[in-house]
């Protein structure tokens, strides 16, 4: 009978019916909004600064000493790239120094890379917007972004000078010319790194002169950068890594920046805010019409009482009326719900309009929607919830209606 | 037999801000198979005692006895059981469940009391032919005339066997070939089913074939007419 009733009013029970299934929608498209947005933020991380892996001397995150060295690093990535979830690794000179021009002079942490290894790791190959990528054949090349570009008034083929400690504890500078301009689409990443060849920081590091460079030397390694084929293995592969390298210190990238673990689990909060704030929404809409319906019934409802139905089969068949009109929605919102993120998930939502304030968190601009598949248990979860809860009301009122008086109103 | 049997009942609506005297002392008596109207011009609490009589409505003083049982002892929910075996209610009105067939708002009582679907679906059969509606057991309410309704809402009072068929203005809104028409179920159901009718009515053609006629006036019995034994006008 509660089936029945729903469509008696077809329209109202369809504009609930859609209200709930737009609500489900809503909340998965907010929920794989945010999870998308952090994902997204989390993959260009990874692929822009931190990789999976980072491999340093046990010392080097207290100290950032540039005598911190990873020993033999060349052999020790050899080594680690035959790791099976090794994708590749990338040994990379740090240093941490001033860079000026003309006009202005900043701190900044060059990256000393080889660039066909780095090419493999980290994106900045593919974020050149000017020039080229560094060049082995030439000499001080440097890749500098945009935003620091604009800070230091330098363009493509500028000079800059470096100013930074070599090994000896020797302060150095070293003329280098600007021969890219990158832009990760993150500001923060942006005006603090450089990128340098390996070599030369090593030639300029260990205080050899420039004019007699022809010796081979050792090459002075900070970090190694290691990004992985599965990235859920994360923690294993850290564990395998660590037990070969005793004396180094490997961490994985939540480890690195904790930001990005907090982001990681914040997702989930995140997600379950949204949900809570839409059925907050629904219920009483959903708590409305169901009023509506059984205020308009008041006689019916007094005449099945009457006719000796009790009360606790009224409010069962108020309640069944409010759940069944949630189970016929429940289906629709999911429907649309997963195919928009699946859309979405595949092409992106073009956030390009305010992609620079997105940029001032270093957030991409082209958000692909993701969500965590909990939400295909915990939205039907908490609509089945919403809906018995927003019944209670509605079908304790029509219980309190007394059959007399119920049948009297006209 | 005594089946129904009332004493002093007094009812007041609203008794805190505006008291509205509907009965005022009404003692009465009824017996086993009666075929009884109660009459009386609009306001005169002939809804009221219906009321109080079917248990849907307590009095505010008073006695009231109704097939052995002192209903004003019970809870409201005993009071829908009671309700349930043992009264039929016909209302002037809405007395059907919209979106129910004829034939299942006639087995909607019996599902109530938890009969058996064979039992039902024969009962039903049976009512509906009996009032002579076997070509529309299967329409909902909308589908069928006035007359129509208020006969399958004498089915659906009778699903339940009950002691009591109480039927408030049920001919307000008939024609009179409908009127006529119901009336004559019920007195036939009266005579040979020996069930109690009791109406509340200002309708002539029901006063008429009533073998009883009590007449309200103010909410005490002006008048208490027997105008003989045996099922009038069949």
């Amino acid at each position: 009978m509660s089936w029945r009733n729903i469509w008696r009013n077809r329209t109202r029970s369809l504009v609930v019916i859609t209200a709930i299934a737009l609500g489900i929608w809503a909340a998965m498209f907010m929920s794989g909004f945010a999870t998308g947005m952090v994902k997204g933020y989390l993959n260009d991380n990874i692929a822009n600064a931190v990789s999976h892996i980072q491999i340093h001397n046990s010392m080097y995150s207290k100290e950032n000493d540039v005598k911190l060295i990873i020993p033999d690093a060349k052999a020790a990535a050899n080594n680690i790239e035959q790791k099976p979830n090794v994708k590749a690794v990338s040994v990379r000179t740090l240093v941490n120094g001033m860079i000026a021009s003309s006009k202005e002079a900043r701190g900044i942490r060059v990256k000393g890379i080889d660039p066909e290894a780095e090419a493999k790791v980290s994106t900045i190959a593919k974020k050149i917007i000017e020039g080229e990528y560094l060049d082995q054949n030439k000499r001080n090349p440097i890749l500098i972004s945009n935003r620091l570009a604009e800070r230091l008034d330098v363009k493509l083929r500028s000079k800059v000078v470096l100013t930074f400690q070599d090994l000896n504890g020797e302060i150095i500078a070293a003329a280098f010319r600007v021969t890219g301009i990158f832009d990760t689409g993150s500001d923060p990443f942006d005006e603090m790194n450089v990128f340098a060849l390996s070599a030369d920081l090593n030639r300029l590091l260990s205080g050899v002169s420039e004019e007699t460079d022809s010796t081979p030397i050792q090459p002075i390694a900070h970090e190694m950068a290691i990004i992985l084929q599965d990235a859920q293995l994360v923690d294993s592969t850290r564990n395998e890594l660590q037990s070969v390298l005793p004396n180094l210190k490997v961490e994985t990238y939540r480890e690195i920046s904790p930001d990005l673990q907090l982001y990681e689990s914040q997702m989930e909060s995140v997600s379950l805010i949204y949900l809570v704030v839409i059925m907050l929404a629904l219920i009483f809409g959903i708590i409305n019409t169901m009023l509506m319906a059984v205020l308009e019934r008041i006689r019916e409802l007094g005449m099945l009482m009457a006719i000796g139905m009790n009360k606790r089969r009224v409010f069962i068949m108020i309640m069944l009326e409010t759940i069944l009109i949630g189970l016929v929605a429940a289906p629709f919102g999911l429907l649309l719900g997963s195919a928009t993120i699946a859309y979405l998930g595949k092409y992106g939502i073009n956030l390009s309009a305010y992609s620079e304030t997105l940029q001032m968190y270093g957030m991409s601009n082209i958000i692909y929607f993701a969500v965590n598949p909990d939400i295909y248990w915990q939205v039907p979860l908490s609509v089945a919830f919403t809906a018995v809860l927003a019944s209670l009301y509605p079908a304790w009122k029509a219980i309190r209606l007394k059959p007399v008086e119920a049948i009297r109103k006209i | 037999m005594k089946v129904i049997i009332t004493k002093g009942v007094t009812k007041i609506y609203d008794p805190d801000r505006i008291p509205v005297e509907a009965l005022r002392g009404v003692d009465l008596e009824i017996e086993e198979g009666e075929f009884t109207a109660i009459v009386g011009p609009s306001g005169s609490g002939k809804s009221t005692l219906l009321n109080i009589i079917g248990g849907l409505d307590r009095p505010t003083e008073g006695y009231v006895e109704v097939g052995g049982h002192k209903i004003l002892e019970l809870s409201d929910n005993q009071l829908i059981d009671f309700r349930k075996e043992h009264i039929g209610f016909v209302f002037q009105a809405y007395n059907l469940i919209p979106v129910l067939t004829a034939r299942e708002n006639v087995e909607f009582v019996m599902l109530l009391q938890n009969r058996s679907k064979k039992e039902r679906d024969q009962r039903a059969e049976e009512l509906l032919h009996a009032v002579g509606l076997k070509d529309k057991m299967d329409k909902r309410p909308n589908e069928l005339s006035g007359g129509q309704q208020q006969r399958v809402a004498v089915a659906r009072a009778l699903a339940a066997k009950p002691d009591f068929i109480l039927a408030d203005e049920p001919t307000a809104n008939l024609d009179s070939t409908s009127t006529a028409n119901l009336l004559d179920i019920m007195a036939e159901l009266n005579k040979e089913e020996g069930i109690t009718f009791i109406f509340s009515t200002h309708d002539q053609r029901v006063i008429d074939r009533a073998r009883r006629v009590i007449t309200l006036v103010d909410g005490k019995v002006a008048k208490d007419e027997v105008k003989g034994y045996g099922v009038m006008g069949v």
